[in-house]
């Protein structure tokens, strides 16, 4: 491997942690959305939000991002390979995000929205006062596991040609037909990146414990 | 009663924000014909990022012959040139859909393409050959692929002649090709030859006498499974105008030699009895 | 339209991934959930080594992403002496990954069940692999059903990475046949809706198996 190599693999690097972060900024308010949707039961929107779910939960993310950019130039939308990537993710991400926002708002007790109403509070003031504060508290640990997920998932943009990580270990390799120095320093740099998400949950899992004991 | 507009304000604004992060960067899509690239300025391309020696990556920026002489010819082209680097299986469906105006890759000319496709002047000329490892190996001649696990880029013109070949083997009372693996692209490929996992790999003339220069000592040219084979650029069938137009600028490279230094350069060959156009 | 006809005339090929995936998907769900319920045991243990090592073993997968894991694997084994072809080297990869989710969320069933069943089968004279095997064992795998179903249909979409290494599962099969029809629309659909199929057998799969373990109650 010469320096060029190692550079372009922190390069692909720099472009997975880029990819994720889009995707994440995007998926959570997008599954919010969603979940907001299907738990103020709107006609068209719930029961579009529950086949994209259960759709996109079950497709990898491979096939997704192949679809995406190789197929939907097919029914005239065409993309350039960094939008189907982010595209791909997002929509992917977002579907889980969905469940996990789902979770938290059926927990939420419906009974507080009629005590905002009392108060005189508009819908949306409920909705931005008092049950997005306590829904996002429910549901931040799971959205943060969600992430970890996200971030390992994103290789699968690599078949559509974005240089990434993998991709970067990937081209490294085929020039010098000697893959596994370039691998091995693709997974060190996705273990850092990975290992950065799990200490941020196991941190917010810490808090919650002791903020939760009995004083 | 729950307000729903305020919602639906909110899921529509979620929606909104995906699509248009989706819809910034798409163009529309139909088969640029020679006026809409000129009236858009630039001709979107697509080349794959390793078939060494056509096109392939080195230290980030594309290079190779096809990327060298799609430069040299549109320099003074009336629009500018947008080049996605992308894995073969997205290549030729890219350009049957629309979503570029030229496969400027290394495409063989066959006749089931050419009811999809529309070829230019053709730039290379080639036959495709079987490779395998150096020494001990027991493969002499091609009928000695019977039984034997053969790798090849799925999609390619060169499975097509590897399937037509374990038929013709079959045909002549042998066991035909233990199995065809199908690759994405070819690094993967000559990678599971030289571990051991394939016998041999089928890819043009070109492509391995490259690989072999490169890589002294480890594979072995074999013998060719084909006849040979034209290679050219391709449009989207019906778009006359723009292979008409490219046509002109390859053959004005041909007449002053520069497409001809190009293949030394990179092909370690010229072809200079090639037709001016494929029908 | 015509794709769809295209499609079809190369059903088989398609069949045949959606083969592979079944195949692959199933035996390392088999091998990961054995070889996972051991290793949980290493993780709820006592013996302080087994258990720093089975912990280290799950942190390191659950920080690699699958693709990146398949390739060192298929890369790797040559250069430790052991060379499969490329379907063997996918499913070990499968299956060594996965072997550590699923110890995981044995391991944090098995921390949900309540001490007295443990000391029930105690009293009853259970010991070291018989106590697991017939007390642990039971309530935990049940009450990891759900969890055990989101990790298979994990599985399932983790196992189309494997086109990447020519392994011939649905997403190949939909990529080889839209590369040489030019028919990427209907070819990937197709891949879809058959992944939603299986994900939705197992869905209900899952469901039944939660009314079993109601009934049992």
């Amino acid at each position: 491997m010469t320096g060029y190599d190692v550079y372009s693999i922190f390069k692909g690097a720099l472009s997975t942690i880029s990819l994720s972060l889009a995707s994440i900024a995007l998926g959570v308010p997008f599954g919010l959305g969603c979940a907001l949707a299907r738990w103020y039961r709107i006609p068209v929107l719930s029961p579009l939000v529950i086949s994209y779910v259960s759709v996109v939960r079950a497709t990898p993310a491979v096939t997704l991002a192949l679809l995406i950019y190789f197929a939907l130039p097919d029914v005239g939308l065409s993309l350039d390979a960094v939008s189907a990537a982010i595209l791909t993710l997002t929509l992917s991400t977002g579907a889980f995000n969905t469940e996990i926002w789902r979770g938290a708002l059926m927990a939420f007790p419906r009974d507080q929205l009629d005590s905002a109403a009392a108060f005189g509070m508009s819908r949306a003031q409920s909705l931005r006062l008092v049950v997005l504060p306590q829904v996002f508290h429910a549901a931040l640990p799971a959205l943060v596991n969600e992430m970890t997920l996200q971030v390992k998932s994103t290789p699968a943009v690599a078949v559509i040609g974005i240089v990434e990580i993998t991709r970067a270990a990937m081209r490294v390799g085929a020039r010098t037909y000697d893959p596994l120095p370039p691998f091995a320093l693709a997974l060190v740099l996705y273990s850092l990146i990975v290992s950065a998400f799990v200490i941020a949950q196991r941190t917010i899992e810490r808090r919650r414990e002791i903020a939760g004991r009995p004083a | 009663m729950i307000d729903v507009s305020a919602v639906r304000r909110l899921s529509r604004g979620a929606l909104a924000t995906l699509l248009i992060a989706a819809g910034l960067s798409a163009f529309s899509v139909s088969a640029g014909t020679l006026d809409e690239i000129k009236a858009r300025g630039m001709m979107n391309i697509a080349t794959e990022d390793d078939f060494h020696p056509f096109e392939f990556i080195q230290d980030g920026t594309p290079t190779g012959y096809d990327t060298e002489l799609v430069k040299l010819i549109t320099a003074n082209a009336p629009f500018k040139l947008h080049q996605d680097t992308i894995p073969w299986a997205g290549i030729l469906p890219g350009v049957t859909t629309g979503k570029y105006d030229m496969a400027v890759s290394a495409v063989l000319v066959t006749d089931a393409r050419k009811k999809t496709l529309q070829f230019a002047s053709p730039i290379a000329e080639s036959t495709t050959y079987y490779l395998t490892k150096t020494g001990g190996t027991a493969i002499k001649s091609t009928t000695d692929l019977n039984g034997k696990a053969i790798g090849v880029e799925a999609g390619s013109a060169m499975e097509k002649q590897l399937q037509a070949l374990d038929a013709k083997l079959k045909a002549a009372g042998g066991a035909g090709v233990k199995q065809i693996v199908e690759y994405q692209g070819y690094p993967e490929a000559y990678q599971d030859l030289a571990l051991g996992r394939l016998d041999a790999v089928v890819n043009t003339q070109i492509n391995l006498e490259a690989l072999i220069k490169e890589k002294p000592g480890v594979f072995a040219m074999g013998q060719p499974i084909a006849e040979p084979v034209y290679i050219a650029w391709a449009a989207a069938k019906g778009n006359d105008s723009l292979i008409a137009y490219i046509n002109s600028l390859l053959l004005a490279a041909r007449k002053d030699g520069k497409m001809y230094e190009l293949q030394k350069k990179w092909l370690g060959a010229s072809f200079e009895s090639m037709p001016e156009t494929i029908q | 339209m015509s794709g769809f006809a295209i499609v079809w005339q190369n059903r088989q090929e398609m069949l045949s991934g959606f083969a592979n995936t079944v195949t692959l998907s199933a035996l390392s769900l088999i091998f990961s959930l054995v070889l996972g319920a051991m290793l949980s045991m290493a993780l709820n243990g006592r013996a302080v080594f087994p258990r720093r090592l089975a912990a280290l073993y799950v942190d390191a997968m659950r920080c690699v992403p699958f693709l990146l894991f398949a390739y060192f694997i298929y890369f790797g084994l040559p250069a430790i002496g052991l060379r499969m072809d490329n379907w063997i080297s996918g499913l070990i990869a499968l299956i060594l990954y996965n072997i550590a989710y699923m110890a995981e969320l044995l391991r944090a069933s098995w921390r949900s069940l309540p001490a007295d069943t443990i000391e029930a089968g105690h009293a009853f004279g259970f010991h070291g692999l018989g106590l697991f095997l017939r007390i642990i064992l039971p309530p935990v795998a049940l009450a990891a059903v759900p969890m055990i179903g989101n990790q298979t249909i994990q599985i399932i979409k983790d196992s189309a990475f494997l086109t990447i290494i020519a392994v011939a599962e649905l997403t190949h099969a939909a990529t080889s046949i839209q590369t040489t029809y030019f028919v990427p629309f209907v070819s990937f659909i197709t891949a879809i809706a058959l992944y939603w199929m299986l994900c939705m057998v197992i869905e209900t799969g899952v469901a039944f198996a939660g009314r079993l373990a109601e009934a049992r109650r």
